[in-house]
């Protein structure tokens, strides 16, 4: 009992990480319609700089997080400038260019870091409650993801940017005519997406440690994720990290990580015979 | 000039193409190390690989980034045939296993598990297709599910440590040794692998001639249109999914005993993204072009990891961006487009010419 309560409370702690993960390929993926197979090297390249920030240059862990978005964020735009902007209108094309971003970052990372790195833990020392032990850090986890999901969520829906983002997806010429430059939009959306990114590796560093394959698993993961709770749906992503990364913990516990994966894979995939728009999508026209 | 004409339309520049790789391949063993004979062998059945994923991605649209399980399966079915040969094999033995688990029992004989090979990827590209093209999904989302499925298969298979050796592999596979015959020698394996490829090809291009092939196309091209016109889109997707699969698995029931290792680096993303950049460099959509990119990209391969074991990878994302950005039509694409290009022009410039000339002699003949 104790094992499943410690499960369910480790799973919270995976489900958060998710949903910073899946939430920038929500952006990129549901808002700009381009299938990022970077996704997973932006994540280890936010593991990455926190690393560099927090181990090499001894900075505080805010300022790892804040550089992290930063130096993925404006990698991504960077991207966006140089490559992806020329294909918006060719899918397949995107996959196979943002694959092969990630095949350059990646071997470029192993390169230089071929094992992995340990970033110390920012916040040491953990509460204890009835035989279950929960890190400080897993708590700070949880939350800042949620509040990272309200920012976010405040920044597309409340903000100027937000609504001429909103735009754009309804109706890219006439947000055109009406003299917002699109362009500009795409990038700065693709930034942030990919900061988001950067943030999850970020916060991921401390606990599983930085090496150039980090991000490989959870760029599978998120995308399973984005498709379970709908593909514009940062409501959906909240809820869909919530079952993926719980049962996946709580099923790991009982079995072993590779059937919790399978039998995973096996519930997105009838989910997806039924429900192909995703759980949480709202009739689109 | 009109009888050249003819021939031309009659060998387009696919063909030619195709004609002289098979006389090269045929000749190859008279002139190259077994070595080599070898490694060109095993680009054959990367070949066969290419071309089922050709005709999925090329002809019907729809990219898989899992295409090496299926791959893997067949690979996988007849290498464990050859483990098992000699009774329960060593690394079964080292997990305490005893007596050969049922499930193993058809794979005795090395015919039937090269059967199960092909058939078995074939029924899960079947189970997968009909699970994935039976409801409205769009193209990208087969993609992630395909993604998905490569990432976990190569996790299933290093976790049954127990019945696949897990991560090591499977090695000293024989090439088609049957019944306590001595198994082929390298040179006879190889024309073996080379007649099985021209058949795959010849089987490839009937089938994207007829009409399943036509619709397959026209799946690509505009898929709400072909279903207003009544047909069931996704039974064919389905059909050409699993013809796919079977092919893939045949290419890895072929791939196995030629290396005589398969091991999990065969079977997971990696892998199948190599053959879809294999398909992409060669140009998709023609079948030449998934026979051309396999020979150039594995011969390119082979040598950029002899001379620079390091950083091999990043080179082949280097290549990867430029063949997007400068020939995103792929090399046999690109020669197609310049040579009917060039047949047009041809065409109209002579035309043109002609008039001129006629006009020149009517003017003068009014003058």
């Amino acid at each position: 009992m104790m094992t499943f309560i410690s499960q369910i409370i480790n799973g919270f702690n995976q489900s958060s990480i998710l949903l910073v993960a899946t939430m920038g390929l929500v952006i990129i993926f549901g808002y700009m319609n381009v299938t990022n197979m970077a996704h997973g090297s932006m994540i280890m390249l936010g593991g990455v700089s926190a690393y560099i920030i927090s181990e090499v240059f001894h900075l505080p862990f805010a300022v790892s997080i804040a550089g992290a978005f930063l130096i993925t964020g404006l990698f991504g735009m960077l991207i966006e400038k140089l490559l992806i902007k020329r294909l918006y209108s060719k899918p397949t094309e995107t996959i196979l260019a943002t694959y092969a971003v990630s095949l350059i970052i990646t071997e470029i990372v192993r390169l230089k870091y071929p094992l992995s790195q340990n970033v110390h833990m920012p916040i040491p020392g953990a509460a204890s409650a009835g035989g279950v032990t929960i890190p400080y850090y897993n708590i700070f986890v949880v939350l800042f993801s949620l509040a990272i999901l309200v920012f976010t969520l405040f920044f597309f829906r409340k903000t100027i940017f937000g609504k001429k983002l909103g735009a754009v997806t309804q109706n890219r010429t006439m947000t055109e005519c009406l003299g917002i430059k699109t362009s500009a939009v795409d990038t700065l959306t693709f930034g942030y997406g990919s900061g988001l990114a950067g943030i999850a590796g970020c916060v991921l560093a401390p606990t599983t440690g930085v090496s150039y394959d980090m991000g490989a698993s959870y760029l599978t993961d998120a995308f399973m994720t984005n498709v379970v709770g709908g593909v514009q749906s940062f409501f959906g992503t909240l809820i869909s990290s919530g079952i993926i990364g719980e049962g996946r913990t709580v099923t790991a516990g009982f079995l072993n990580d590779t059937w919790a994966k399978i039998l995973l894979f096996v519930i997105v995939i009838i989910l997806i015979r039924f429900r192909p728009e995703g759980l949480f999508t709202k009739e689109r026209r | 000039m009109e009888k050249t004409r003819k021939i031309s339309r009659k060998f387009p520049v696919t063909r030619c193409t195709d004609i002289a790789i098979l006389i090269f391949l045929a000749v190859f063993p008279f002139f190259a190390r077994e070595f080599r004979v070898e490694m060109m062998g095993s680009y054959i059945c990367y070949a066969i690989f290419a071309l089922s994923l050709d005709l999925l991605w090329g002809y019907t649209g729809l990219l898989s980034l899992g295409h090496a399980v299926l791959f893997g399966m067949g690979g996988y079915m007849i290498g464990l045939s050859y483990q098992i040969q000699n009774g329960v094999p060593a690394f079964m033995q080292r997990e305490g296993i005893t007596e050969l688990p049922w499930f193993y029992a058809p794979l005795k004989d090395p015919i039937v598990a090269a059967i199960i090979g092909i058939v078995l990827p074939a029924a899960f590209a079947f189970l997968i297709g009909k699970f994935v093209f039976s409801s409205k999904i769009k193209g990208v989302f087969f993609t992630i599910i395909t993604l998905a499925l490569a990432q976990i298969f190569k996790d299933f298979i290093i976790n049954l440590q127990k019945y696949t050796n897990g991560f090591n592999g499977l090695q000293s596979i024989q090439r088609f040794a049957l019944h306590k015959n001595p198994p082929l020698t390298k040179v006879q394996y190889y024309y073996v692998i080379l007649a099985v490829g021209t058949a795959v090809f010849l089987f490839c291009m009937w089938l994207t001639n007829s009409r399943i092939g036509k619709v397959c196309t026209s799946v690509r091209e505009n898929e709400s249109r072909l279903g207003f016109l009544g047909y069931n889109t996704s039974a064919y997707k389905i059909l050409i999914f699993t013809v796919s699969g079977a092919l893939a698995g045949l290419a890895g029931v072929m791939y196995a005993p030629c290396t005589s290792t398969i091991t999990t680096e065969d079977i997971g993303v990696a892998a199948s993204t190599m053959a879809v950049i294999r398909v992409a460099v060669g140009g998709r959509g023609n079948l030449t072009g998934a026979v051309v990119g396999t020979l150039l990209v594995s011969w390119a391969q082979s040598l950029l990891s002899e001379y620079f074991s390091g950083y091999w990878q990043l080179i082949i994302g280097v290549l990867l961006l430029a063949v997007i950005y400068f020939i995103p039509d792929g090399i046999m694409g690109r020669i197609i487009k310049l040579t009917r290009r060039g047949a047009d022009d041809a065409k109209s410039g002579k035309e043109l010419k002609n008039r001129k000339v006629t006009g020149n002699v009517y003017s003068l003949q009014r003058r």
